[in-house]
């Protein structure tokens, strides 16, 4: 389960990765129904991208998927198409960034990064998933 | 002019999730927006309510928007000012700044030494009512941690 003392944990990891690059951003951990737990902004991040994590985050936690693996469902050549991926509600968000995290078996919450580029921000996800101990 | 950073604002969420969690009791979110009101950091409590982080980040944004503690506005919003003469309430804030306007006690701007804004803190969570224990002693707490 989510608790602030995890939370804090993927965070301070997080930043350190991030400051290690040289790109500040914003980090959003959320618990398993989408709820935010934690965020922090690094100063220099932008402004909006404290908002475009939290967004990343609830995807990728209320799917349980990467956030951006849900544009599948809006892709009319992929079976079951008919989801509308753009403006489903105002948190929905298919940028890459969000990342669902799992303890062994059980789902506990979601990471969303912002403020590099896609790669960056996919790249920092899973680096603080894996040194946390726990999987994608 | 100080500005605010993740550092200090962090410092501040520290100690009043101490104080909270310690000499209050009460799991609640934590929420520190810079002077253009934009969040720097959130934190909620375990067993604090899903609903508290975005009412800490929104009176977090009003203390900052008006400059000044949540608690003055919460005044103009009391219905027993109803009827009285024009001032004593101001119930048209009722859904003004996008929806963002939380007249809740608990948010308190923070200045710098030239008593210039430079941000907020905002907490949600504790209830009021039970002695010197509230959302704004919480958020007083932060700010003290600020100048220690």
């Amino acid at each position: 389960m989510m608790n602030l003392e995890m939370a804090k944990k993927l965070l301070q990891t997080g930043m350190k990765k991030a400051q290690e690059k040289g790109t500040p951003c914003s980090i959003a951990i959320v618990d398993e129904n989408g709820w935010l737990v934690a965020l922090h902004r690094m100063d220099g991040a932008a402004i909006p991208t404290a908002e475009i994590a939290r967004d990343k985050a609830w995807t990728a936690a209320t799917f349980r998927i990467p956030s951006a693996e849900v544009s599948q469902f809006g892709d009319p050549k992929v079976p079951g198409y008919g989801f509308n991926v753009q403006n489903w509600n105002e948190r929905l968000t298919t940028i890459a960034g969000g990342m669902p995290i799992w303890d062994g078996d059980r789902f506990i919450g979601a990471i969303g990064v912002c403020g590099g580029t896609l790669e960056e921000d996919v790249t920092l996800c899973k680096k603080v998933i894996e040194e946390t101990g726990q999987r994608t | 002019m100080k500005e605010l950073t993740l550092e200090l604002a962090l410092k501040m969420i520290e100690a009043a999730e101490r104080w909270a969690r310690d000499i209050a009791g009460f799991p609640c979110s934590i929420a520190v927006v810079g002077k253009s009101g934009t969040v720097i950091a959130v934190h909620r409590m375990d067993r604090a309510g899903m609903a508290t982080t975005d009412i800490a980040i929104e009176k977090a944004w009003t203390a900052v928007a008006f400059k000044m503690p949540t608690l003055m506005g919460s005044r103009w919003l009391d219905p027993r000012n109803l009827g009285k003469l024009m001032g004593d309430h101001a119930m048209g804030m009722i859904g003004r700044g996008k929806g963002r306007l939380c007249f809740i006690p608990g948010g308190i701007p923070i200045t710098d030494e030239e008593n210039e804004v430079i941000g907020a803190i905002g907490c949600s969570g504790v209830p009021s009512g039970v002695g010197d224990i509230s959302d704004t002693s919480v958020s007083q707490v932060g700010v003290i941690a600020l100048y220690e």
